[in-house]
C-alpha cells in the first residue's frame, strides 16, 4: 500500500476521521464532523471545510467508499464508509501513534 | 473507482464541481439548522456556520487538487508496478513484446502501404468528385484497365450531362533531346480539358488550348517542376523557349507547380488529339469531373442509357461490354488493390496468433500468481483494482510491442518495397510514415493489450483464498489449462488457414513457371528501340535502320543470330486484327490475331520451332511477292486438313487485289504473347520488309541469341549508336528476366504470404510448445507416481505427446474448415490450381502435424526426466 508523505497534522486527522467511520459506519461529512468535536470534548476544533479535500484524498486512495443518500431530513448527501485497506491503513496510523506518544511520553518524563 | 473513471473525471472537472459544491452546502445548512435548533438567530446561525467552516473556496480548490492529484498518482502506481512486475520476469517481458512487435509490425507495414495506395487522396483538387468512364469488353486483354475507345469518347463528351468536364490521356515514354544528354521521359498526352477537369494550374505560363491539339498545330508542351529544375536549371524564362521531343521541336507554354505528376510519373504533358485518324480507335482511360450534386450512381444511369444509343459501324456487336463509372483512384490502383487487401487479411492472422500467444504467456504467468492474487483479495483488494493492475501490465506489453513493430514496420516496409518487383505498386513516394500509421499502430497496441489482456485477468483474479488454501498450495489445473488448449488449438487452425492460401499460391507459381511460352528465353538479348515518326516517317527509311542495325548486331562477336520483331512477346504490347481467307468464308465474329511483322532470323533468334513449310528469307523483300506465316492454332482451326500451305490471306479489311494477298509458306508453334498466363493466341507473321504502314515498323525489337546475354549489353548499345547517334535506347533486358517479370506478381504475393505463414507458424510452434512445456511442469508431481508405479519412459512420452496431437488435430480439422471457407478469396489469384486443392491442403495439414509433434518433443523428453522421489517431495 502507497502511504502519503503526510504531515504529523494531516495524519491525525486521517486517523480521527478513520476511527470514527470504523466505529460508526456509514456518515457524511457533517456528521464525522459533530462526532470527532464531540469525542474529543471540544478540544479538537478544525476548520470544517479542511475536511473535505482529506475525505476526498483518502477515498481516491480507497480507504473510503463514498455514496451519494438522502440524509435524516431527506436532502441528498454524499456518505462515507471506511474500507479493509482503510482499516489496515487505521492500524498502520494507531500504531504510529501510539508509538510516537510513547517516546514523547518518555522523553518528557526523562528531561 | 478505476483509473479510466477518475481520467474521465478529470474531463468532467465541472460535473464533479457541481457534486462538490453540493456535498459544501449540505455541510453549512446542517449547521445552520443545529444553530437555528439551538436557538440562534439566522443571521447569527449563518455567520457561525461560515465562520466554523473557514474558507470554501479554499476547501473547494483544495478538494479538487486532491482528486487530480491521486488519480495521477494512482495511475502513476499502477504503471510502476507494472513495470516491475515486467522487470521481474525479462524473458517472459522480452517475448511477449516480441511476439507483439511482430504481429503489429506487420501490420503497420502492410497498412503504411495501404495507406499510401488506397488511403491518401490523389493529389489533385476535389479528387473524390473525379471519376472513371469506362465501356469496353468485360472479358480480354482490356478487362481490369478501364477505358474507352476514342470514338465513344467523342460520342460520350458530346452527351453527357451528369460531367462537367471530361477528359481522355496516354501515357509515353518520349525522348527529350538538347537539354544535356538525350533521355527518355514518362509522359501524358492530355486533352485541353485535362488540367481543368483535374483543377490544377500551372506555376507558370499556361496549359493547353483547344485548338493546339489539333493535328497541324504548333508543337506546345508543359513541363513538370522537376523536370524545369533538373534539366533547364529552372530558367525563369522558359515560356517561349524550343524543346525537342521525338525529335519534334515544341515551345515550352507552362511549368506545373512542384508534386504534380498526375499521371503516373509524368514529368511532361503534350496535347492529344482524340480521333484523328478515322481508321484508328485507341483506347484510352477517359475521366470527367461530375457535376455538383451529382452522384456516382446517377452518372452510372446516364453512361448506360448512353452506351445504348452509341453509333455502331455496320456488323458491330457489342454483347458482353460493360459501362462503368468507377473512382479515379481504381486506375491507378485497380491491380494492386486486391493483393493488398489480400495481404492486410493475412497479417491480420498473424497478429491474432500473436495475441493468442501472449494471452497464453499471461496465463501461465497469471497462474504462477495465483497465490499473490489470492492474498490480496483476501486483504481487501477489490477484483476491479486486481483487474485493472493486470490489465495495465498487458496495456504496457503491447504499447511495447506497438513501439518496437513501427519500428519493425520501417524496416518492414522498405523491404516489401523492394521484394516488390518495379512497377507494380503506385504511389510509391506516397508510401510513408504518417500521423494516421502511427495512430494505425499505438490503436492496434491498445486494442490487443485489451484483447489478449482480459481473459487472463478476469481468470487470474477470480481465485479466492479459501479454495487456494484448501487445496495446500498444490498446483490446480483445469480451468486455465483448458482456456489455454483453446487459444493453441485456434492458433493452429488459423496457422493451417494461412500456411494453406500460402501453399495454393505456390503452387499455382510453380505452374505458371512450368508454362512453356513457346520460344526458348534462355541466351536472348533483346533491345527495343521506338523510332520518332519525325526522323523515320517512310517505311524505306525505317526499313533501312533495321536492315543496318541487324547487320552489324550479326556481327558482334559472339552473336550466333540477329533478328527483330515489333511486338515482343511478353512485352505488354498488343497490337490486334483480322484476317480473311482467299474466297474463305467470314471469320468467326470476335475472331482476332495478332499480326507481328518479324525479320528472316526472328524464328531462329526465338527458338519457335518451324512445323511445316519455310521460314522468310532475304528473298522476301519488298519488292518479292508477299508471303505470311501462321501459328498452329490458325493452321488447325482453318485448314484443320494440313493444307494451309500455299493459301492465300490478306489482313486488310479491304485489299485492293492482288498487292494486300499474302502466300502462307509456313506454319510456325504457338507462341504466348501476351502473359504466361493467358492462352497463346492466333497469329499471322509477315516478313517486316514487306509492312507498308511506318506505324507498324516504327517500334521495333531486337534480339540476339548468344551463349552470354548480359556480357553483350555494351556492345549491342554500341552498334545501335554506330548506325544513328541521336536514338536512345528504350529498354534492353534479358530475355529469362522479361519472362520472369511476367510471373513477378504472383512471385510477390507468394513471397509474402509464405514470409507471414511462417511467422504464424513459428508463433504457433511456440503456442504448443509453451501449453506443453507448463502441462508438464504442473503434472510433475502426476507423472512421479505414474513412474513410482511403474510407468515407463516412453508411456510418459507417448502420454505428452498424445495431448499434443490431440490438440493439432482438433486445430487442423477447425483450421480445413476454415480455409475452405476463406481461401476462395484466394481464386482470382491462382492459375490452374483450384482454392480447395486437396494435396496442398493435405501436405499443409501433414507440417503442422509434423511442427506440432516436434514442439511437443522438448516437453515429452523433460517429462521422462522427472525423478520420482523428488517429484513426490516436490511439494
Amino acid at each position: 500500500m502507497r502511504k502519503h508523505t503526510n504531515d504529523r497534522l494531516q495524519g491525525t486527522l486521517d486517523m480521527l476521521v478513520l476511527k470514527v467511520l470504523a466505529s460508526q459506519g456509514r456518515m457524511h461529512g457533517y456528521a464525522i464532523t459533530l462526532r470527532i468535536e464531540q469525542i474529543s470534548a471540544s478540544v479538537l476544533r478544525l476548520e470544517e471545510g479542511s475536511l473535505y479535500p482529506a475525505l476526498h484524498r483518502m477515498t481516491q486512495s480507497g480507504w473510503l467508499r463514498a455514496e451519494w443518500g438522502a440524509s435524516e431530513n431527506n436532502r441528498r448527501a454524499r456518505y462515507y464508509s471506511i474500507t479493509p485497506s482503510g482499516r489496515k491503513q487505521l492500524a498502520e496510523e494507531e500504531q504510529n501513534w501510539a508509538q510516537l506518544t510513547e517516546a514523547v511520553t518518555r522523553v518528557l518524563r526523562f528531561v | 473507482m478505476s483509473w479510466f473513471n477518475r481520467l474521465s473525471n478529470l474531463l468532467y472537472r465541472e460535473d464533479l464541481g457541481r457534486e462538490l459544491d453540493e456535498e459544501l452546502q449540505f455541510h453549512i445548512d446542517a449547521r445552520v439548522r443545529d444553530n437555528l435548533n439551538a436557538g440562534m438567530t439566522e443571521e447569527a446561525a449563518r455567520r457561525d456556520a461560515r465562520r466554523r467552516f473557514g474558507n470554501w473556496t479554499l476547501a473547494e480548490e483544495k478538494t479538487h487538487e486532491m482528486n487530480i492529484i491521486v488519480t495521477i498518482q494512482t495511475v502513476g502506481q499502477d504503471l510502476r508496478y507494472a513495470l516491475r512486475s515486467l522487470r521481474k520476469s525479462p524473458g517472459f517481458t522480452a517475448l511477449a513484446v516480441l511476439a507483439m512487435a511482430l504481429g503489429i509490425g506487420a501490420n503497420t507495414a502492410v497498412f503504411t502501404v495501404v495507406n499510401g495506395v488506397l488511403l491518401r487522396p490523389l493529389p489533385l483538387v476535389q479528387p473524390e468528385r473525379l471519376f472513371l468512364i469506362s465501356y469496353q469488353p468485360r472479358l480480354g486483354p482490356l478487362a481490369g484497365k478501364p477505358s474507352l475507345s476514342d470514338h465513344d469518347y467523342l460520342e460520350f463528351q458530346r452527351r453527357t450531362h451528369a460531367f462537367e468536364r471530361v477528359t481522355t490521356f496516354g501515357q509515353d515514354q518520349v525522348t527529350l533531346t538538347g537539354a544535356g544528354d538525350a533521355v527518355r521521359l514518362p509522359a501524358a498526352l492530355v486533352t485541353s480539358s485535362f488540367f481543368p477537369a483535374v483543377r490544377v494550374s500551372p506555376a507558370m505560363g499556361r496549359t493547353f488550348a483547344s485548338q493546339e491539339e489539333q493535328p497541324g498545330a504548333p508543337g506546345v508542351a508543359v513541363l513538370s517542376q522537376e523536370l524545369w529544375r533538373s534539366r533547364f536549371a529552372a530558367d525563369p524564362n522558359i515560356l517561349g523557349k524550343a524543346i525537342s521531343v521525338n525529335g519534334i521541336k515544341r515551345s515550352v507554354i507552362g511549368v506545373m507547380p512542384a508534386g504534380f505528376a498526375f499521371p503516373g510519373d509524368a514529368q511532361l504533358w503534350l496535347p492529344l488529339a482524340v480521333g484523328a485518324d478515322p481508321l484508328l480507335s485507341a483506347y484510352r482511360p477517359a475521366f470527367g469531373r461530375l457535376r455538383p450534386s451529382v452522384t456516382q450512381r446517377q452518372a452510372q444511369a446516364e453512361l448506360e442509357t448512353l452506351v445504348s444509343h452509341l453509333p455502331l459501324a455496320p456488323g458491330e456487336h457489342r454483347n458482353g461490354w460493360a459501362a462503368e463509372v468507377l473512382r479515379l483512384q481504381d486506375l491507378l490502383v485497380g491491380g494492386i488493390r486486391k493483393s493488398l487487401l489480400l495481404f492486410m487479411g493475412a497479417v491480420a492472422f498473424v497478429l491474432l496468433i500473436a495475441c493468442a500467444n501472449v494471452a497464453n504467456l499471461l496465463l501461465v504467468k497469471a497462474s504462477l500468481r495465483r497465490q499473490e492474487m489470492a492474498v490480496r483479495t483476501a486483504l481487501g483488494a477489490p477484483r476491479s483494482r486486481l483487474i485493472r493492475q493486470l490489465l495495465t501490465e498487458s496495456a504496457m506489453l503491447s504499447l511495447g510491442g506497438a513501439i518496437a513493430g513501427l519500428l519493425l514496420a520501417i524496416f518492414g516496409v522498405r523491404a516489401l518495397l523492394a521484394l516488390a518487383p518495379a512497377g507494380i505498386i503506385p504511389r510509391v513516394a506516397e508510401i510513408h510514415l504518417d500521423a494516421r500509421v502511427i495512430g494505425f499502430a499505438l490503436g492496434l497496441g491498445a486494442v490487443t493489450g485489451i484483447l489478449f489482456g482480459l481473459l487472463p485477468a478476469v481468470q487470474a483474479t477470480g481465485w479466492e483464498l479459501r479454495t487456494f488454501l484448501s487445496q495446500a498450495g498444490r498446483a490446480v489445473t483445469g480451468r486455465s489449462e483448458g482456456l489455454r488448449s483453446l487459444l493453441v488449438v485456434s492458433e493452429i487452425a488459423l496457422t493451417l488457414v494461412l500456411l494453406t492460401g500460402a501453399g495454393l499460391l505456390l503452387k499455382s507459381f510453380l505452374r505458371m513457371r512450368a508454362v512453356d511460352p513457346g520460344f526458348r528465353a534462355e541466351n536472348v538479348l533483346t533491345m527495343t528501340v521506338d523510332l520518332p515518326e519525325s526522323l523515320y516517317n517512310t517505311t524505306v527509311s525505317i526499313q533501312a535502320f533495321h536492315a543496318r542495325t541487324l547487320e552489324k548486331l550479326s556481327n558482334l562477336p559472339g552473336v550466333l543470330a540477329a533478328g527483330a520483331v515489333n511486338w515482343l512477346p511478353l512485352n505488354g504490347a498488343l497490337m490486334w486484327g483480322h484476317f480473311h481467307i482467299y474466297g474463305g468464308p467470314p471469320m468467326p465474329p470476335g475472331y482476332m490475331l495478332d499480326k507481328p511483322a518479324v525479320s528472316p532470323e526472328h524464328f531462329r533468334v526465338m527458338g519457335i520451332p518451324l512445323l511445316s513449310g519455310r521460314a522468310f528469307s532475304d528473298q522476301d523483300s519488298s519488292t518479292a511477292p508477299r508471303v505470311a506465316i501462321i501459328s498452329r492454332s490458325v493452321a488447325r482451326t482453318f485448314w484443320p486438313g494440313g493444307d494451309a500451305l500455299g493459301q492465300r490471306i490478306t489482313l486488310e479489311d479491304h485489299p485492293k487485289p492482288p498487292v494486300d494477298w499474302l502466300t502462307i509458306i509456313g506454319v510456325v508453334d504457338d507462341v504466348r504473347q501476351q502473359s504466361l498466363t493467358k492462352k497463346a493466341h492466333p497469329a499471322i507473321y509477315q516478313p517486316y520488309a514487306q509492312v507498308k504502314r511506318p506505324f507498324f515498323l516504327n517500334h521495333m525489337t531486337f534480339a540476339v541469341r548468344t551463349a552470354r546475354p548480359a556480357s553483350l549489353v555494351t556492345a549491342m548499345r554500341g552498334a545501335l549508336r554506330e548506325v544513328d547517334r541521336n536514338q536512345p535506347v528504350q529498354s534492353i533486358t534479358v530475355m529469362t528476366d522479361l519472362v520472369a517479370t511476367t510471373t513477378a506478381e504472383s512471385q510477390f504475393q507468394t513471397r509474402l504470404i509464405a514470409i507471414f505463414s511462417m511467422l504464424a507458424l513459428l508463433l504457433a510452434a511456440i503456442g504448443v510448445y509453451g501449453v506443453l512445456a507448463c502441462a508438464v511442469a504442473e503434472r510433475t508431481r502426476e507423472i512421479g507416481i505414474r513412474m513410482a508405479l511403474g510407468a515407463e519412459k516412453s508411456d510418459i512420452t507417448r502420454m505428452v505427446l498424445r495431448r499434443s496431437l490431440l490438440l493439432v488435430t482438433v486445430g487442423v480439422s477447425l483450421g480445413v474448415v476454415g480455409a475452405l471457407a476463406v481461401t476462395r478469396v484466394l481464386a482470382r489469384f491462382l492459375f490452374e490450381v483450384k482454392p480447395t486443392d486437396l494435396p496442398t491442403f493435405l501436405v499443409v495439414a501433414a507440417l503442422l502435424v509434423a511442427v506440432a509433434l516436434l514442439s511437443g518433443w522438448l516437453p515429452a523428453r523433460r517429462a521422462t526426466r522427472v525423478d520420482p522421489l523428488i517429484a513426490l517431495r516436490w511439494e
